[in-house]
């Protein structure tokens, strides 16, 4: 007996995909009909996530010397995130669509489907995050890209400040996938006042010029 | 009621109406109209009854600082009218009327009984004899007071919060305010700016006063405003009244929402660098006999009506004032209509000759050193007595407005909540701040200042400090700001009087709580002689304007009238709210976060009655049978399928790693053997059980371990808790999210997953007790053989994001074989019946693992310090006196089955029913229960005693378990 084998996103956002494909077994959503320039939120949670841990972070190989030194700090290049989390942990975030291999050591381990994943771009994104978010994301002292771990809607979160202008900005925020409906639901409620929808991946990766 | 002609201060608009209901009253109002103002165009004068003497009560600040206005709106009791806008179709009550509109209120006999209620009344009387105090209190109650909130009201409305984070935070949008907010940004800072009213400009905003040639000062006020406006670093709340102020620069305030809002009402948190207090001056209110009569009210009321809402006060107004507003007032009222009898300030000098020379230019008679002494009238304002302030000379005057006020008083709350101190002022006559906390500054009228410039520099040097705060090098600017203010007018002085000569049965200096001159002076010859002493004794300042009204006036008179006079009167303390807040605004939007498994929506779709069990949302069984029996026979019979995707599960690994999992569970886990599951507990110090789970070794140094559901969040730290002064090499990556678990158990399990995948699945293959790690079409699953429910069972563990396709192939692949769902309660059932314990149902926090009978766990020759527990768990093995763990059944058949946590007694409490339930396997009720170890022994009854028995209690005894396949054939085959 056999079926087709379907991955499933935690997340559902209730738009009109007008750009799909699938992507390793899971139905991607490159672009929603309507979304207008407002605030956007992104289901990212396709895109893997290893996480990265040793005493000596940086001889870890490869990637080991694209750590960052600090906890806190992001280093970004070609549709890769690595955000260092503490003394001995961190994370990379792959954005490309060909999935790229794991290195087989033991430092490293495939935690795509331990959490969600989302994205919030567009005006008003810091704005709408003070409303579920006691973190100051917006603190002009702090330079993005960074990161920051702590609540967001009550939820412990890894906090992706990504880009920060005056015309808006990006964030993108990890969180346990069980949380994944409420929190989706939390954002929507918070951000509803500046007409937050749905977008597909391709908005995300245009706000951080990897294309559309 | 005829409002005036278009003026540049107005704040509603012509042409668009809107209408209110008053009891019966259909009222018309405009578009940015308050409750408060809408009522009084439509010639509402009495807005309500007060909360012992049912006196009338009206219009007095407009600001909402006493419980005067406050109103029953949509359901809603204590809704401040004159700071809330008026909304088409808005019903509005007034509030502790008996009667059908408050101008006639049954109950205002109370005012003649005054005498009756002395201060300290209700500590004094009804309570001897002690069985009159209930039945009192029933009537007291239901006679007295403000608002009545239905126990079943349903409050409507979005109520929102937000968390802000600012450089500076300014409270008060006035022209210090707002001169300091431009002043910080200005140094490119990031600006909060907290504004009450529903726009900015304070004092400035409503007056026609030049502010220089050719410019009023409202003109002034909007240019500020406009620049604000303007100043992107610079967020302005408007509508937002601030209710606390904390330590390290916290300020919380709450935003009421406008039409555009999404909001009703929305709390802010708001965690600033640096805090500018500019919160200007309130009104002194005047005490005098009926100083709370309807017509009665403050010189800011008076005046604001006209030029904010086109409304004037009254016909003739008599006014008796102790500040320039006062005389500025009087003219400027005249100049749009009103007939004003007489101008009586208190001062004698000091007034500014300017506006007396325009007074009589007028023709209106101007006072100095007159006071009122008595308002007429029974239930609005019809004359007033004037007198000198050395009562040597008296006139009365018939007027059906008295516009009063003593003087100003700063508002200083923001600065009292965290720490400030203040002191009297003798110049002045305010409290002023003797010291602030670190990072804040005071800027404005709260100093006393009345010049405009010299307003405005107050809060452009306070914005320079605050931006010094923030780590800006702003030294030059500070010193130049400094010089500029030197050379402004410095605060003025200030009146001190509180009363004219009045004998104080009428005088009311607290509105709120109906206190009076008369019952201070009573609490003054009981022997109180400390303003917050005489506070609580007569609950003047207790109400809901928080010590607005009487917060000046009461410590001035103790120390006036005291027997020896108080040169250094003190203030009474103020606390938050500040301002009276919905507790629906301080709940906000309540987010309930809950976590789903990947099945979460399936199950529903399957008639799944979803339970939350901590975070998570599980089901508890598919159909409305409480008792699930047909899922238990199906598992017994043929094979279920339970999402077990809550499990903890996590990877440990590093050289050190088995070192961490020896500390923390009490078994030998050097003895983990690859494609084995080793079942173990972890212990607290004391021995008693935390957790359980297995671990199975996945390679050299490197562990995937299962918690328990209710465990999963602690596990991580409680591992690196008990490891953290070792420096091992071992790290820990939570994936309970990151795999779904799917319990397939029952004898046809194995048929089914052979059916799936071309892994070899048989029992000699894949002995109980066995890990494997196979493929069901090209997805890899982590499998192990367990037996909790006392069957066949495969626990699969498979990547969330399959776990909804793996989970449908094997129904569909089941379904020949009889598979079908089943939830926790039929798992419940099923492994008590194996007799199998669930942490939490039959153990509690002084539960040994040698009390559930799973001594067996434990490693004696482990170092003992290295495991967790392991020295309690040598002292307790053999202690007496502690609850063990016991099957039983119930002594008579037909018996029912006892509830859950039930005593288990004889002459005392000897235990208690853990989990007990009808046995579909055993055709009877089972249980399990934690009892004395003297009762454990087979055979013994045990008495069930449960709620509402009436002593007839349930009779069980004890047996041994498991009840079910004692033997574990089942779950071996």
């Amino acid at each position: 007996m056999t079926i087709n084998l379907e991955r499933r996103s935690p997340v559902k956002l209730k738009g009109r995909p007008v750009k799909t494909g699938i992507r390793e077994g899971r139905q991607i959503v490159s672009g929603y009909a309507g979304a207008g320039k407002g605030l956007h939120i992104v289901d990212l949670s396709h895109f893997s996530r290893w996480d990265i841990q040793d005493k000596r972070l940086s001889r870890i190989q490869p990637y080991g010397d694209m750590i960052p030194e600090k906890p806190g700090q992001i280093f970004m290049d070609k549709h890769l995130l690595m955000g260092r989390l503490n003394a001995t942990q961190a994370v990379a975030w792959h954005f490309s669509e060909l999935k790229p291999d794991m290195p087989q050591t033991q430092a490293f381990t495939d935690i795509t489907d331990a959490a969600v994943a989302l994205a919030l771009t567009g005006p008003a994104v810091y704005d709408m995050a003070e409303k579920v978010c006691a973190l100051d994301l917006a603190d002009p002292l702090k330079t993005p890209p960074f990161l920051v771990q702590g609540p967001f809607s009550h939820v412990p979160c890894h906090l992706w400040v990504l880009d920060r202008t005056d015309s808006g900005g990006c964030l993108a925020l990890t969180c346990s996938r069980g949380y994944a409906h409420d929190m989706v639901n939390s954002i929507l409620e918070a951000g509803a006042e500046y007409n937050v929808t749905p977008e597909g991946e391709d908005i995300f990766r245009a706000w951080l010029g990897w294309g559309g | 009621m005829k409002r005036l002609n278009q003026l540049p201060t107005f704040r509603i608009q012509y042409g668009k109406e809107l209408s209110v209901n008053f009891g019966q009253k259909r009222c018309r109002g405009l578009e940015g109209d308050t409750i408060a103002s809408a009522l009084y165009a439509n010639d509402v004068r009495i807005f309500g009854r007060s909360l012992k003497y049912h006196r009338p009560r009206g219009l007095y600040s407009l600001d909402g600082e006493c419980s005067n206005t406050m109103m029953a709106v949509d359901g809603i009791p204590n809704v401040r009218a004159e700071n809330t806008p008026a909304v088409d179709g808005m019903n509005i009550k007034a509030q502790n009327v008996f009667g059908k509109t408050p101008d006639f209120d049954m109950m205002r006999f109370m005012d003649e009984l005054s005498w009756a209620m002395p201060a300290g009344f209700y500590y004094q009387t009804l309570h001897k004899p002690s069985r009159i105090w209930p039945l009192a209190i029933k009537h007291i109650r239901k006679a007295a007071g403000l608002g009545i909130l239905s126990p079943d009201f349903h409050m409507r409305g979005k109520f929102d919060e937000s968390y802000i984070s600012t450089d500076v935070c300014v409270i008060g949008g006035g022209p210090a305010g707002m001169c300091a907010a431009l002043s910080a940004a200005d140094q490119g800072l990031r600006v909060v700016l907290l504004e009450n009213r529903p726009w900015l400009g304070g004092y400035f905003e409503y007056r026609p006063r030049e502010y220089q040639k050719g410019v009023p000062l409202y003109q002034r006020a909007r240019e500020l405003a406009e620049s604000v406006g303007h100043t992107p670093n610079i967020r302005t709340f408007k509508n937002t009244a601030m209710i606390g102020s904390y330590h390290n620069n916290l300020i919380t305030a709450f935003q009421r929402g406008n039409k555009s809002d999404i909001f009703t009402e929305r709390y802010l948190e708001i965690r600033a660098g640096s805090v500018v207090v500019a919160t200007g001056c309130i009104e002194r209110p005047l005490l005098f006999e009926n100083n709370e009569r309807p017509g009665v009210m403050q010189i800011g009321c008076a005046h604001r009506l006209a030029r904010n809402w086109g409304l004037l006060p009254g016909k003739r107004a008599a006014f008796s004032v102790g500040h320039d507003l006062g005389l500025e007032a009087a003219i400027d009222l005249a100049d749009l209509g009103l007939d004003i009898a007489c101008v009586a300030d208190i001062r004698q000098d000091s007034y500014d000759s300017n506006l007396a020379a325009e007074l009589e230019k007028r023709n209106i008679p101007f006072l100095p050193g007159w006071v009122a002494i008595r308002a007429h009238g029974s239930k609005t304002v019809n004359a007033v007595t004037l007198s000198s302030i050395n009562a040597t000379r008296r006139r009365k005057l018939s007027c059906d407005t008295v516009v009063a006020s003593a003087g100003m008083t700063p508002v200083t709350g923001p600065v009292i909540l965290p720490g400030g101190k203040l002191t009297y002022d003798n110049h002045t006559g305010f409290f002023l701040p003797a010291t602030i906390p670190p990072q804040m500054h005071v800027a404005g009228r709260l100093l006393g200042l009345d010049d405009p410039f010299a307003i405005e520099t107050s809060g452009l040097l306070a914005g320079l400090k605050a931006a010094a705060d923030c780590g800006k090098p702003v030294e030059n600017n500070l010193k130049e700001m400094a010089k500029n203010q030197a050379t402004l007018p410095g605060p003025t002085r200030g009146t001190k009087l509180v009363t004219g000569p009045v004998k104080g049965k009428e005088t009311f200096i607290c509105f709120d709580e109906d206190c009076t001159l008369k019952n201070i002076n009573q609490a003054m010859h009981r022997g109180f002689d400390v303003p917050e002493l005489i506070k609580r004794f007569t609950s003047a300042g207790t109400g809901p304007g928080q010590g607005g009204i009487p917060g000046h006036n009461l410590p001035m008179y103790v120390a006036e009238t005291g027997e020896s006079p108080d040169r250094n009167p003190k203030p009474t303390t103020v606390r938050p709210p500040l301002v009276p807040v919905y507790l629906a605004t301080y709940a906000g939007s309540n987010h309930d976060m809950s976590k789903r498994t990947p099945m979460h929506d399936s199950q529903v779709k399957a008639g799944g009655k979803m339970e939350r069990i901590g975070v998570w949302n599980r089901a508890r069984r598919f159909s409305s049978d409480t008792s699930a029996r047909k899922e238990i026979e199906n598992v017994r019979n043929n094979v279920g399928l339970l999402d077990g995707s809550t499990l903890g599960k996590f990877r440990i690994f590093g050289s050190d790693a088995l070192k961490a999992l020896q500390r923390v569970y009490v078994s030998d886990m050097s003895k983990v053997a690859e494609g084995k599951v080793k079942y173990s507990a972890m212990c607290n110090e004391d021995g008693c059980l935390m957790d359980d789970g297995i671990v199975v070794k996945i390679d050299e140094n490197d562990y995937y371990m299962t918690a328990s559901t209710g465990r999963a969040g602690q596990t991580i730290e409680w591992i690196r808790y008990h490891t953290r002064y070792d420096g091992w090499n071992f790290h820990m990556v939570n994936l309970t999210d990151a795999y779904g678990v799917i319990n397939m158990a029952g004898p046809n399990a194995r048929k089914v997953l052979e059916k799936v995948t071309d892994a070899d699945v048989s029992n000699e293959a894949f002995p109980f007790a066995g890990y494997r790690e196979f493929l069901i079409q090209n997805m890899p699953v982590r499998a192990m053989r367990l037996g909790f429910v006392g069957e066949l069972s495969y626990e699969l563990h498979v990547l969330s994001s399959y776990m909804q396709s793996i989970w449908d192939l094997l129904e569909i692949t089941g379904k020949e074989f009889g598979i079908q769902k089943f939830g926790l309660e039929a798992q419940n059932i099923l492994r008590m019946e194996k007799g199998h314990v669930i942490i939490g149902s039959e153990s509690e926090q002084r539960t040994t693992i040698h009390d559930l009978g799973l001594g067996f766990l434990w490693y004696r020759n482990k170092p003992e310090a290295k495991t967790v527990g392991a020295f309690a768990l040598k002292d307790t093995e053999h202690q007496k006196g502690r609850l063990k763990l016991v099957g039983f059944k119930m002594k008579e058949s037909g018996t029912r089955v006892p509830k859950d946590g039930s005593p288990l007694v004889d002459s005392r409490i000897r235990g208690y029913v853990c989990t007990a339930r009808y046995s579909w396997a055993l055709k009877e009720p089972i249980g399990m229960a934690l009892v004395d170890d003297d009762l454990c022994g087979e055979g013994t009854t045990l008495n069930i005693y449960e709620d509402g028995c009436k002593g007839k209690l349930l009779s069980a005894k004890v047996v041994s378990m498991p009840f079910y396949d004692p033997d574990g054939k089942q779950m071996r085959c």
